[in-house]
């Protein structure tokens, strides 16, 4: 289906308002990815390109410095969220729920939400079987968990054109991949309807580090400016707030503090409600103002 | 061997702590690299590309470019380093022996390690017989130093799933290639034991300046960000901090001093020592 069959176009000016509890302006929610870089296949991002270019493989160098986001960089990513008593979403490669079973065990215990962001981190175009991929990622976090996941995040945010479709039929009820509003939104899909909550390409570290390549106090600039500006459009009208991180990239010693400094300068700030996806989408489907679920 | 095949998944915060001697929190390891770039094929980096992004040879630009480092910049890290009483790593070429003897001399003379790094600047997979690539560097060097190298960096840090075989039949005993940790790390292989020592991607003047193309005085904040951080780590659990630096790019005269100015902001603090790779090895092979 192509997008504009799923959503009409809909200026956020012309929609009734959104209401938060107690009079909250922005629902904020942190997504941490936790991904799984198959050594076999090229690496999806590199920090260190071979002498004279190409891709010869295995990339050791690019491997490894993924992987010391899982073995040192998600304790202190952790340690920034506890201090302050934020739950985060965790998009986990459903492969990575027994490779770092220690991160999953971690993320569990703290109540945090997990969502499907496939299997292993490969794009969902180049997945032999794509429901395959998304049953083994549902099964893999709801052995672990007990719960079946209901959102979920397309590696690299990736989607075909059945993604919404084959989600919403594998008991899905929300995805992340359209990062076309400031609100959440309903798609149609071939058997009802998926929300989809706004997540970020703009306060995202992987944009912001390794495609732009912008010093690491920009991450906290640009999260302040864009809540500032989102908190002064949602003076009628709610909005929601994502923002992004990877443990490979913020959890970096020499980028951490700029990611805490991120909670630092919201901490106390009224009308802000730290969420997870579940949260919001609860609140989507079930707003205070009528009551009356808004999903087919 | 695959890398899991290797060594499992280890969350730090599971692994005991390391202590360094005397309560020190932080050894900060300096790797100069020194290469060479043959100029009959394409160069390991560019600074300018042909116009229409073409790749010509002879690349004489970017030939001269690196040379620079070798003729000028290099002189540049003797002089911060001598003032300093720092002996860094060497990740040198073998080749550097042969075509630069006055750099290579110098470093011998003063006492700098010499990591072995392949006999001249291209990836690993590329190379035809590895084996005796790795014997002819280490060869190379213990003729001109009379010290085989403990030590070895993968041009790139390249590595094919062989190289650690390799590595551990000739006689070496650390690899700076794996860079997914703080602490130094034992790693299998089908001939013995490897340790791991934490390189950095980080703290290196090519992620930074030839492809994040960061300005030059972004090195000085990201250097003391990261000292700041593993320095206030380093009260409970000792750090390794490595800083990578390559003449042809911090050498340069409007990038120098901010590598200068990263030694004087750690030299305020208590709880450094600059080591080399060596003594890393040695400390971590006797805290185990």
């Amino acid at each position: 289906m192509l997008p504009t069959e799923r959503l009409s176009y809909s200026p956020i000016v012309a929609r009734a308002p959104l209401r938060l509890p107690g009079g909250a302006r922005i629902a904020f929610w942190v997504i941490v990815n936790v991904e799984e870089w198959d050594i076999h296949q090229k690496m999806p991002r590199t920090v260190l390109t071979p002498p004279a270019g190409g891709t010869p493989a295995p990339d050791i160098p690019n491997w490894t410095w993924h992987e010391y986001g899982n073995r040192v960089g998600f304790w202190r990513l952790l340690e920034v969220l506890d201090r302050f008593g934020i739950k985060a979403a965790l998009a986990i490669n459903g492969a990575c729920i027994s490779t770092y079973a220690p991160i999953a065990e971690a993320a569990h215990s703290r109540g945090w939400e997990f969502i499907g962001h496939g299997y292993t981190q490969k794009n969902m175009q180049k997945v032999d079987n794509e429901r395959q991929a998304i049953r083994d990622t549902t099964a893999a976090i709801t052995r672990f968990t007990g719960k079946r996941p209901r959102g979920w995040l397309g590696p690299g945010l990736t989607e075909t054109w059945e993604t919404p479709d084959i989600l919403h039929e594998e008991g899905y009820d929300y995805v992340c991949d359209w990062v076309l509003d400031d609100q959440p939104v309903s798609l149609k899909t071939r058997g009802g309807s998926i929300v989809n909550l706004p997540y970020t390409q703009e306060c995202n570290d992987v944009a912001m580090m390794l495609i732009q390549h912008h010093t690491a106090s920009e991450y906290c600039e640009r999260a302040i400016d864009q809540f500032e500006q989102l908190y002064e459009d949602a003076r009628d009208s709610a909005r929601v707030m994502a923002l992004v991180v990877h443990p490979y990239i913020m959890g970096a010693p020499h980028r951490l503090k700029h990611f805490r400094r991120v909670f630092e300068k919201l901490h106390g700030r009224d009308g802000v409600l730290f969420w997870t996806g579940e949260q919001i989408l609860d609140w989507h489907l079930t707003p205070p103002t009528n009551g009356t679920p808004t999903r087919d | 061997m695959l890398p899991r095949e290797r060594v499992a998944y280890s969350p730090i915060v599971e692994r005991p702590p390391l202590a360094l001697p005397n309560g020190a929190r932080i050894a900060v390891w300096t790797i100069v690299n020194l290469e060479v770039w043959d100029i009959s094929r394409p160069m390991a980096r560019q600074v300018i590309p042909a116009p229409t992004g073409q790749v010509l040879l002879p690349d004489v630009p970017n030939w001269t470019w690196h040379e620079y480092g070798m003729r000028v910049g290099f002189w540049r890290f003797k002089a911060l380093y001598d003032r300093l009483g720092i002996r860094p790593t060497l990740s040198i070429n073998a080749r550097v022996c042969l075509d630069y003897p006055q750099v290579a001399a110098a470093c011998r003379d003063a006492g700098w390690e010499f990591m072995g790094h392949a006999f001249e600047q291209m990836p690993i997979q590329k190379v035809d017989d590895q084996k005796a690539m790795i014997e002819r560097s280490l060869d190379t060097i213990e003729q001109f130093t009379g010290k085989r190298p403990v030590g070895w960096l993968g041009p790139g840090l390249t590595q094919t799933y062989e190289t650690p075989e390799l590595l551990a039949a000739a006689g070496i005993k650390y690899v700076g290639d794996w860079v997914y940790d703080d602490e130094p790390t034992t790693i299998h292989t089908a001939n013995g034991p490897l340790v791991t020592l934490p390189y950095s991607v980080e703290l290196n003047d090519i992620p930074m300046m030839i492809v994040q193309h960061h300005e030059s005085a972004y090195f000085e904040q990201r250097c003391i960000d990261m000292f700041d951080r593993l320095h206030a780590e380093g009260a409970a659990r000792a750090k390794v901090m490595a800083i990578a630096v390559h003449p042809y790019i911090s050498g340069q005269p409007h990038r120098i001093r901010y590598l200068e100015a990263v030694y004087d902001y750690i030299g305020r603090h208590e709880g450094v020592v600059h080591w080399n790779g060596e003594q890393i090895l040695e400390w971590y092979s006797h805290s185990k």
